[in-house]
Parts: structure tokens; sequence; C-alpha cells
């Protein structure tokens, strides 16, 4: 799935003007409240938010706005609150299957030596 | 005419091998007799048999096929006088023929000189051509031997075994070699001779022929063996064959018996030629003058046909090994082979002699000699009567497994090994379009390494039926195969030719000591195999970018190239996408020729001779790919065309012809869509032209997951020879800078969403040096396979079956080279790093650079 990276409203005052950084767990620590994208499996619905497992196992929160219907895996952009929890700007269902593996290795290419392609 | 002087006594001096056609002497005889005999099939081979007489005696001649103008002109008759220029005695079944080769017709016609009477050979049998000559020939009834005074053997067989069946004259003719002695008491019964000339006349008479001819089958000892092994002959070969038969008049097979002549008149009666002074084979050579072997055929080829420049012939070859365990070839054309063909059997001992030593050719020759016997139709080739168990019944030259690896394709060679596992006769189609059985089985020896031996033809269901059956129970049978060929298929492999042998737990010492090796430890060690017994999976996934089909010339060399591609599909020919094929069985398969549409409705197959009425339509769909490197134009036949059309090639026939929104619909899905394409690669010649053509064997619609994790593996690759290399104080600007060229911003999107998994684990060696692949930089390497990160899946502790893949290269140098210098963050370095043939620069050996070039 090709995918375009949007910018967010600018009304919501944030620091919206840098592309989303991919993440998992690990990364997210690194970029609080930074914008960030990652795909989250969804373990379960708690009030408005999302716990889900992000692609290296390890348990996030996704607070904000959900879209009714959740399919297994999502990808959450938005801001990184914590190192556990993401507030979500848009969420996207990404399906009942999803390559986790990849997806963190990705995360993990992309914040490597290959950053500048990203960022 | 009267003036003529025919050689006095010329005839039994023929007989006796004292006039031979080499010397000066041409005797003068008169042709007493002609008589044309039945051909068979066929008329060129077309023999007259002429009795020739000195005025004392007369003995049957053959004429050469070349001289029979001279009959049908009517120079050469009855009554003429001829002097021989040419010409050979022989012996055939216990009789003396002259084989005429060369004469002069001195006079036309003349009146019958003398009143010859047959000759016969002293000790030799004599035999009752009176049952030839009295079939339709009444007016030699002459020659019937009980006219010939004193002359032995119209009794050949000792009396008590004439019984009424051996009357048959046929039957007489084999004397039996293992009687020897048998002869001077024939000479003694028949000079009582009442009851056998009895015996005889009544054998005179059109019926003579065919008893005769049962006769001739008639089990009767050593003849029998003849009859059998002839009669085997008889069976196999039709048309030709049978010519010679009745050319020289006898329903038996072809086969001369020829006890040499000479050694007849010098040494003693008896047959078994144990005075005869015989040479190793290892002493003959070109210029060694006369000799004689003794020797055991330890094979023997079929007799086969063939035509070459100089027209046809026949051919025919076997092994020979005598008791000082060297070994030579023999082998004879046309008139000599059909000769001896129904005379050799593997495993009897022969006296064989009179052939010429020419230098062995390695294609056609395996053994271990210089030279070869060429044997033709003068050469001697006798029977022994006893078995010599001074001569092995076979020898071997067994080679290791293990050294089959480094031998040449082609090579003859006899491997010996106790068979693992043997799997089921499958049907192969030749490229002559006859089919042919192939079963293969596994092998292993005490090298430590098996290989893969292939039967062939018979073989399969003849000796690989017993291999299975013991397979089958546990009991691993000992195989030997003697006169194999190597062939590097997959690796390398052995198979059998059609003088090959196979024998199953031999009673040979090598065999018993395998059998020992096996069941104490050789049943339980995995032998690495010199074979590569999975086709396709190193071979195929090659995986390749379309302009590398062309930057790297795949294709033009030798065999095709099997590579897999990403690419998608840009275009398909729609103009063409099926043609009409033959619906028609052969054998277990549909002919899938193309037929012509008759015009009446009728399809006509060219191949299969027939018209059908509704043909099949089979897939040849030219499309286009495209990949991030170029474009190139492939072809899918019928399995493949069907796999990415989705609809059978029937279907969207129908509806292009009837639907055409629906056509349009059908081909525009299948557009712009993704697939991983299992190319082979071949340069063609169309007309002057050399043309690199891909057919697709296989596509597949392209799996994300899998193609992400296969471009993963490749990074993973990348950063492991960066690493690597950094450590040679390499240049650390390269590995970013380089994939930034390559690189735009879609990367992130894509990356996501294209990936293949590897599932070959352990590509190539090279790599399982870098362990310790976090360094420099500090990209971490990341494992495929179980996701952890510090080694890669080759390195994978949980991966325990590790293959060696060496195929999987992903994009080589010569594609990148031309990106890289592009570049211009680059040092000169780099480019000749790069553009080398990968690893030479860096150590690595083999191993190619991994480079994501999206």
């Amino acid at each position: 799935m090709q995918r375009t990276l949007n910018t967010t409203d600018s009304n919501r005052g944030m620091d919206t003007s840098s592309p989303a950084v991919f993440v998992n767990a690990e990364l997210l620590s690194k970029y609080v409240g930074k914008k960030v994208r990652a795909v989250v499996q969804v373990l379960r619905t708690e009030g408005g938010n999302i716990i889900g497992n992000s692609t290296d196992e390890m348990q996030l929160v996704i607070k904000g706005h959900l879209p009714p219907q959740l399919t297994t895996f999502v990808e959450v952009i938005g801001i990184a609150e914590s190192n556990q929890s993401i507030r979500a700007e848009i969420v996207t269902n990404f399906g009942d299957t999803f390559d986790a593996l990849s997806y963190n290795r990705v995360c993990q290419l992309a914040n490597g030596d290959q950053k500048s392609l990203f960022l | 005419m009267d003036d003529i002087n025919l050689t006095n006594n010329a005839i039994a001096m023929i007989c006796n091998g004292e006039l031979q056609a080499e010397e000066d002497m041409k005797p003068v005889l008169q042709v007493y007799d002609i008589k044309l005999l039945s051909a068979g099939q066929q008329s060129s081979n077309e023999r007259y048999r002429m009795l020739l007489s000195d005025g004392l005696h007369s003995q049957q001649s053959m004429l050469a096929t070349q001289l029979n103008h001279l009959i049908h002109s009517g120079k050469l008759q009855k009554g003429s006088i001829v002097r021989l220029s040419q010409f050979v005695s022989q012996t055939i079944q216990n009789r003396k023929i002259i084989i005429i080769i060369g004469l002069d017709v001195i006079f036309e016609n003349c009146d019958q000189i003398g009143e010859p009477k047959l000759y016969v050979d002293g000790p030799q049998v004599r035999t009752s051509i009176p049952g030839q000559s009295s079939v339709g020939h009444p007016g030699t009834a002459s020659v019937n031997p009980q006219s010939v005074s004193g002359s032995a053997a119209s009794a050949p067989l000792p009396s008590g075994s004439l019984s009424a069946a051996n009357v048959i004259g046929r039957a007489s003719l084999h004397q039996p070699k293992p009687e020897p002695h048998a002869n001077p008491q024939s000479y003694g019964s028949s000079f009582s001779g009442n009851p056998d000339s009895r015996v005889f006349s009544t054998t005179n008479g059109p019926s003579m022929y065919p008893k005769a001819e049962s006769g001739a089958r008639h089990p009767q000892s050593t003849s029998g063996k003849y009859g059998d092994q002839t009669g085997n002959y008889v069976n196999r070969n039709e048309g030709g064959s049978r010519a010679p038969l009745n050319t020289y008049g006898r329903p038996m097979p072809s086969t001369y018996q020829q006890p040499p002549p000479t050694y007849m008149n010098r040494g003693p009666v008896a047959r078994n030629d144990t005075t005869v002074r015989t040479i190793p084979i290892a002493d003959l050579n070109p210029y060694q003058g006369r000799w004689t072997i003794k020797a055991r055929v330890t094979s023997k080829t079929i007799l086969k046909s063939y035509s070459n420049a100089r027209g046809e012939g026949k051919v025919f070859s076997f092994d020979l090994l005598d008791s000082e365990g060297s070994e030579i070839q023999a082998t004879c054309f046309n008139m000599a082979a059909e000769q001896f063909y129904g005379m050799i059997e593997a495993g009897r001992v022969y006296l064989i002699s009179k052939g010429s030593l020419k230098p062995a050719s390695k294609t056609f020759n395996h053994l271990n000699n210089d030279f070869c016997i060429s044997l033709d139709i003068g050469a001697t080739v006798q029977p022994c009567a006893e078995d010599d168990d001074s001569i092995p019944m076979q020898q071997f030259h067994f080679r290791s497994i293990a050294d089959i690896e480094n031998m040449d394709n082609n090579t003859m060679l006899d491997v010996i090994g106790v068979v693992s596992s043997i799997s089921l006769t499958v049907s192969i189609m030749k490229k002559d379009g006859t089919e042919t059985l192939k079963r293969s089985l596994q092998m292993k020896d005490m090298s430590g390494r098996s290989v893969e031996v292939t039967l062939w033809g018979n073989f399969c269901n003849a000796e690989g039926q017993q291999l299975q059956s013991l397979c089958d129970s546990g009991k691993y049978p000992v195989l030997a195969v003697k006169a194999g060929r190597i062939n590097d298929f997959n690796g390398k492999a052995v198979g059998t030719l059609s003088n090959s042998q196979l024998f199953v737990n031999p009673e040979i010492p090598e065999a018993r000591t395998l059998r020992e090796w096996f069941d104490t430890e050789g049943k339980d060690i995995t032998s690495v195999s010199v074979s590569r017994e999975t086709v396709g999976v190193g071979r195929i996934d090659v995986r390749k970018t379309v302009s590398q089909i062309k930057d790297e010339q795949l294709g033009t060399s030798e065999k095709p190239d099997w590579i897999t591609v990403k690419a998608t599909i840009n275009f398909i020919k729609v103009d063409n996408f099926c043609y009409t094929a033959c619906p028609l069985m052969v054998g277990e398969r549909q002919c899938n020729k193309k037929v012509n549409n008759n015009g009446d409705g009728q399809y006509r197959c060219e191949k299969c001779d027939q018209s059908v009425a509704q043909c099949d339509y089979r897939y040849i769909l030219q499309f286009q790919i495209k990949d991030h490197t170029g474009l190139t134009w492939v072809t899918a036949f019928q399995e493949c065309g069907e796999e990415i059309i989705g609809v059978s090639a029937k279907e969207l026939y129908d509806l292009k012809h009837e639907d055409e929104d629906s056509f349009g619909d059908a081909i525009r899905r299948v557009m712009f869509t993704d697939y991983v394409f299992k190319l082979k690669v071949k340069e063609e010649t169309f007309s002057d032209e050399q043309r690199v053509k891909s057919t697709v064997v296989k596509a597949e619609k392209l799996d994300v997951s899998s193609e992400s994790r296969f471009l993963l593996d490749m990074i993973n690759r990348l950063v492991e020879d960066h690493n690597a290399f950094l450590g040679k104080a390499a240049n650390v600007v390269m590995e970013s800078g380089m994939i930034s060229t390559g690189l735009g911003v879609n990367q992130a999107s894509m990356m996501n969403s294209t990936g293949m998994r590897t599932n070959h684990v352990g590509h190539g060696s090279p790599y399982n040096s870098t362990k310790n692949a976090i360094g420099g930089t500090g990209v971490s390497v990341f494992c495929n396979s179980c996701g952890g990160t510090g080694h890669n899946e080759r390195n994978c502790p949980s991966i325990i079956n590790r293959q060696g893949h060496p195929g999987v290269s992903g994009h080589v140098n010569a594609s990148h080279a031309g990106v890289v210098s592009g570049g211009s963050s680059f040092t000169g370095n780099m480019s000749s790093v790069y553009g080398s043939g990968g690893g030479g620069a860096r150590g690595y050996g083999g191993g190619t650079n991994q480079r994501v070039s999206y």
C-alpha cells in the first residue's frame, strides 16, 4: 500500500511540519513530542483508547479520536506523548494481516544510517 | 572349350586352406551350378550360390553381391569357366564355403568337365546341404552326401544323437562343439553308413526346407545356445537381418561358425583349441602380424543402424577381457556386424583372430586400451567349447564417488555403491519425439559422498525394479555400474548407456567391503551429494533486474539462464495470444502441435497425420514486463498464460470473438499487476540473427510480505558488506550516498509495501564470516528468520538446516557500476571497488554486493 505523507491541520497548533518518523516502541522514546507513525496491533480498546502491540511487541496506548471500526492492524500518525503513548491524529486501518517483522526492520533502518532519506 | 584346364585339385586346396587368394594362384574352376537363394524381404540381398568344380571336386561358394551382375547379364552361368581372383574360404555351419569376391569369366559356357564330387574336408563335419539343394534343385541331388564316396559326415552326429529331429539337415549342421570326440566316431558311424544315408534320403524333398527351419531352432547343446541367442537376434532385428539368413540358404540365423581353418589343419582335431597359441590382449598392436586372443566377452552392444555422409551401415561392438585382466573393445561394421552379432554372447569365451588393430577413440571406447579391434568378415571368431576360469567374468575399475566430482563430463567409469534410495520410473520424451524410461537412484560409498545414478530404458524395469524391492524391504543393495557415463546436469551424476551393465549385489570383494561398511556405519552417516538433488531451487531463484538480462548477456552461453525477476506487466499483445493446437494424445501427453485450418471445419495436424473437428487452444502469450531498470518482452505458454490471465486460452479466445468488452476487461485486469516471474533466458537464432528470448516458466503474483523480506535481506547483506568493508578503511559515505542516488522519497513507503521473504537460508558461505556486523556506523544486522538482531538468518541459531544456495545473488555490480559512478559524492575508489566482479577486491570471494537500487 502506498501512502503519501499528510500534513496535519495547522489549526491544531502543534509541531506538524516535519514528516512522521517510523517508530516502534523502542524508538518512540527518542521522538517524544515529535510526529511519529507506527503500526500497532490492536489488542483491545479502552474508553477512547487503543491498547496495542507495537511491531516490536511492546504495549502502546493510542489516544485520540478513533474510527468506529478497527481492523487488527492500524497505522497511527500522531505526536508521541510519552515513550508509551501516541496522540493519534490519523488512524488508518491496515487490515488483518500485516508483516510486522518487516515493518519493524524498516523502522530500524529508517532511523539508522539512512535516516536522511526519511527525515 | 576343352582346352581349358581347370586348376588341378584347386577345390581341395582351397578347402584345406592351402590355397589362399592372396597368393598368385588364381584357380580356374568351372561353375557347376548356380542357384539364387531366396533373398527374403530385400532384393538387394540377392545372393547367388554356385557350385564350383575343379573337375575332381566341387564345393559350394557364394558369390559376392557386387558380382551379381555377371549372372544377370548371362556372362556367368552354369558351366562357365571362371578364374577366381579374390576369394576366401570359410567354414559355415561346419561346411566349407568359398566366398568369391572377385572372379573373371573365361568362358561363358562350357560343358561340364569331369565328374566332380562334393569335396569333404578331412575331419570337418560334413554338413548336409541335401536339404538345401534338394529344394527346388533336384538336379543337384548329386550333392547329396550319399554320393560322396569316402566322405564322412553325412551323419556328423554320433548315431545316438541322430534322433529323428536331428535328421533335419540343418540341425545336423550344428556340430556340437563339446563333442570333438564325436568326430572320429561320426566317421565311423557314417562309414557304417547305411542307416544314416537312409536317414538323409528321407530328408530329401521340399519339405526339408521348412523342417530345417524348425530344426534350426532345435535346442541342441551348443547349437542351442546359438539358436537362443540368434533367435533373439532375429526377433530384435527386422528386415535387413533376415536377408543374410536366407542368403546362405540356411534357415538358421546368420551366424557363421568358423573354427579357424588354419588351426584345423595344423592342430589336432579337437575343437577346444588348446593348442592354439594365444597372446595376451596387452600385446596387441597394429604391427602385430597374425595373432589370436582368447578372451571373454564382458559386454556387447545392440546392433545399431546408422547413417552418415557415406551412407548407411550397421555396427555393434563388444568388450573383451583376457585372463591377464586386460580389456579391449572390438567393433564390427555392416556385413561383419551381421555375421558376428548372433555369434557373440556376453559371458562366453572366444578365440579371435585376423582382426585389425586400430587406435581407440576416446568417445567410443571406455576401456583402458590404446587400441581397439576392428573385425571384418575375414576375421575369425570362434567360441571356446569350455569356459576358461582363468578369465574373470568381469573386470571393474571402480572409482570412488568422491572422485566423480572432479571428473570431466562424459567420462565413462565404473562405480559401486550402496543404493540408499530409488525413485519411480518416469517417462521422458526425447528430442526426437520418442519416449524413454528414466529412473534415478542415490547411491553412496565409503568416501562419504553420494551420487545420483540415472537408469535409462530397460534398466528401469529390470534392475530398477529389483533395486526398488530390495530397498523397500530395507535391504539396501549394492549396485555396481559398469560403463556408466558422467553428466553434469545437476552437479555430477552418472547415467547408464546402452552398453552399460548393472550388477545388483555382485559377488566381488568390493561389494562385500561395501556391505560391511554400510551395515556397520554407512547407513547412518549422511553423505554429501555430488549431484544437486533439488532441481531448480538453487538454480531458478537467482534474482535479477530487467536491465541485467541485457547487461550481463544472460542466455548467451551454452545453457539457458534461469532467473527470477520481479516486474510489472506493462503491455500484452492481444493479437495472437494463442494458437490452434492438436488435441490428440501421443502416449501420455497431448500432441499440442499447431494445427492448420483445412477450411472445411477440420483442423489438420501434420505430426499426427490426422484431422480433428475440434482443436485445442493454447496460450502463446507475449507481453512486456517492466521494472525500475527497464523493459523486456517475454513469452508465456499454456500453463503460465492461464495463471496470468486467469482464464483458459479457449475462453479468452471466445471472449475476444464474441464479447469484445469483456475481453478488454479481462486484459485490463491483468495489466500493471506485479509479478515475480521465473524466466528462462536463452539466445536463439532466427534466420540470421541472434535474439535473446525469455520464456516465463512461472508467474507468481507478487506477495508483498515475501518481497519485503527479500529486500530486507538484500539490505542486510549490503549492510554486512558495508560493515565488513568498513574495517578496511572504506568510504563511509559510500553506503548512504549510494543508496541516496537510487532511493527517492518514496522509498519509505515502498519499503513498507514490497518485500519478499528469502526462503533460502544461508546463501553462499562468504557471508558467514561476518558474524559481528554491528560495527562501524552502527547499522545493526537483523535476522529475517527469527527477528533478532546481531546476526542474520545465515548465522541464526534457530536455523538448524543449512542449504548452500549460492544462486541468490541479488543485483550484481554491473548495474551498480553505472549508477554508482553517476553519483556526485563518490570517490573514484568506489567504482573500482563495486565495479569489479564482486568480492575480489574485498576478499569475500564469490559474494556479490547487494544493492538496493530502488
